[in-house]
């Protein structure tokens, strides 16, 4: 194997896991900035995506874009009615919110442990083939992840820069009480956005099943991920997200091939540290506004 | 009637809880209540750590990676031919420098970031005793670790490792107990209520939440190689994040505001996982149900309950007597 290749595979991997990951911060961050809820639940959602779809798409055979659609809008829901049972009640008591979605997380990773069994399931490739440019071979499985995950941030940027209820939501997170105050209504913008941060990490999710096996564990590594990317990004921080997302998943790729796993989350820890120590407010973030 | 008669009650409550403690192996129908008591002992411990953090205003999702740094820093140096009831201090001593350092740089920023940080650390703590398998045996772990002896007296079964984990775990309760009646305690508990206006005191609150941070974290280190060296066992399984979250729960389900709350938490939830085992899954849903509910209903804690009953009682008492004395 040439250099060439191996330094192409680590790109692309780097890429993928890397968009991966900013579906996950994007998701995370918007529901913080919206709700100032820290969701350490997200990756469950992240999980019961993939696990949706595996059953659909892997188990039952489902055409591919029905299974997409129904293993998202299953998630949506769910992450709909727990808005409305519990983060709802902790809307801006960041400690009590934060602790409700441990509660939550625990309780959609058992239950699909109780549910789905605690083997790994495999997802059979969507995709076949490679693409080959310039004698350089890439995977067709791992660029339709990359696509799909541009895709999702591209309209999710339209949606909100240049919608009415985007334009709503970005308001709510500069103060809800001046956007209630506009005539925003603030109660439809909570669990839309949260809503839609389920929805990225159900994406996300999806677009996995078929690279990495599915299991009722594989939600906790994307949260840590994209807590990391926050941090490093700026809480808040839609860019910063993007940004922090693709950072890490070329660290992770890079060390991950020429040195070792373990040595690149050591790797992204000191660099969090570096960014709290030099830049607290993240790459991209703008200082917070003291209340 | 005066409402400080509640006073000698209290005590009593807390010598009769003390002597029941003590009086356990001899009542305990077998070994297994026994063993059930020392990881009460050793949970109390930890959750009273991660209480003394609470108390100044912070929460800690990294809580299991200072039990985990102190466990390993004690088999290790064991294995080695150290004393254990030195090595126990030493794993303290380290958990409380690495948090002191780590506390020192993120506490700077708001709790959010400091949470993040700490969960985040525990995961490289994990990771670090997975790779690092020449010394710590990566992810089968250390098996053998020397039990603790005290003068030649080795604590090797379960009925000779209680007493010695309850003394560690009353001693911690007590250590609790005048930290929040210090001076230092006031300061940490003013940083949790309004920390610009304890800034603006005089206070450093920063450093009032390091050495809180500190304080929590030395503990778990402790309490983290006691079970080590009572399970003589440890491997990085040992203190996952969801062994952080369990003792979140017995903190948050027992209350957050005295010693009392982790007791009480510690009380309710340490059994439960044992009643449980045979369904793995169904525990957890049943924790994190009741740290929700607890959350919605009772957010501070079931030991706030006990406290309201008394405070009511007291108000009833005070209004009786002021009618009595206005009738008279």
């Amino acid at each position: 194997m040439s250099m060439d290749f191996i330094l192409a595979q680590t790109v692309v991997n780097g890429l993928m896991v890397g968009m991966i990951y900013v579906l996950m911060a994007i998701g995370f961050t918007m529901v913080f900035g919206i709700m100032r809820i820290v969701n350490f639940a997200h990756g469950e959602f992240y999980m019961i995506g993939a696990f949706l779809f595996a059953i659909l798409y892997g188990s039952n055979g489902m055409p591919f874009a029905v299974s997409v659609l129904l293993a998202i809008g299953a998630t949506a829901l769910l992450g709909l009615l727990m808005e409305r049972v519990v983060f709802r009640r902790f809307r801006g008591n960041e400690l009590n919110g934060m602790i409700a979605s441990v509660g939550v997380a625990l309780i959609l990773q058992n239950s699909a442990l109780l549910l789905w069994g605690s083997s790994a399931r495999t997802v059979p490739p969507v995709v076949s083939g490679v693409l080959s440019v310039g004698g350089i071979v890439f995977p067709w499985s791992r660029l339709v992840v990359i696509i799909g995950a541009i895709v999702a941030v591209v309209s999710l940027n339209l949606l909100i820069g240049h919608t009415r209820i985007g334009r709503a939501m970005r308001a709510v997170a500069q103060d809800s009480e001046i956007a209630q105050v506009q005539g925003i209504r603030v109660d439809v913008i909570f669990p839309a956005a949260f809503v839609l941060g389920v929805s990225l990490a159900a994406f996300a999710g999806v677009l996995m099943a078929p690279v990495l096996s599915v299991s009722p564990f594989i939600g906790l590594a994307p949260t840590l991920k994209a807590f990391v990317i926050v941090v490093i990004g700026g809480l808040g921080s839609v860019p910063g997200a993007v940004v922090g997302g693709l950072l890490i998943g070329l660290i992770e790729s890079f060390a991950g091939t020429f040195v070792s796993a373990s040595l690149s989350e050591i790797l992204q820890f000191l660099v969090v540290i570096g960014v709290v120590l030099l830049r607290p407010q993240g790459l991209l973030g703008r200082k917070e506004r003291e209340a | 009637m005066n409402p400080s008669t509640t006073k000698p009650m209290s005590y009593a409550a807390v010598a009769v809880a003390v002597i029941l403690a003590v009086l356990l192996p001899w009542f305990a129908p077998n070994q297994f209540y026994i063993h059930l008591a020392t990881v009460g002992c050793i949970n109390l411990m930890l959750v009273l750590g991660l209480a003394i953090i609470a108390r100044a205003g912070q929460l800690s999702m990294g809580h299991g990676g200072f039990a985990l740094v102190g466990g390993y820093v004690s088999a290790l140096l064991s294995m080695k031919g150290w004393p254990p009831l030195l090595t126990l201090f030493i794993a303290g001593l380290t958990a409380a420098v690495i948090a002191a350092a780590l506390g020192w740089i993120i506490l700077r920023l708001r709790g959010v970031y400091f949470v993040l940080v700490a969960f985040a650390f525990s995961q490289i703590a994990v990771l670090l005793a997975l790779d690092m398998s020449s010394i710590t045996g990566g992810a089968n772990g250390l098996v053998g670790v020397p039990p603790i002896s005290i003068f030649g007296y080795v604590l090797r079964a379960k009925p000779q490792f209680y007493p010695f984990a309850l003394v560690c775990a009353l001693a911690t309760l007590l250590l609790t107990w005048l930290l929040y009646r210090s001076p230092l305690g006031t300061m940490m508990a003013a940083t949790a209520e309004n920390q610009r206006l304890t800034e603006s005191s005089g206070i450093d609150t920063h450093r009032v939440q390091v050495i809180a941070f500190t304080i929590g974290s030395g503990i778990a280190g402790f309490a983290g190689a006691l079970s080590t060296h009572y399970l003589r066992f440890i491997s990085p399984d040992s203190y996952t994040f969801w062994e952080s979250v369990s003792y979140l729960t017995m903190l948050v389900v027992g209350g957050r505001d005295g010693v009392l709350g982790p007791v009480v938490g510690v009380l309710v939830l340490t059994p439960l996982p044992e009643l449980l085992r045979s369904t793995e899954g169904l525990q957890h849903i049943i924790y994190g149900t009741m740290l929700v509910l607890c959350l919605m209903f009772v957010p501070n804690g079931l030991a706030s309950l006990v406290q309201t009953w008394r405070s009511r009682q007291r108000v009833a008492r005070t209004t009786t007597a002021v009618v009595a004395e206005e009738v008279t």
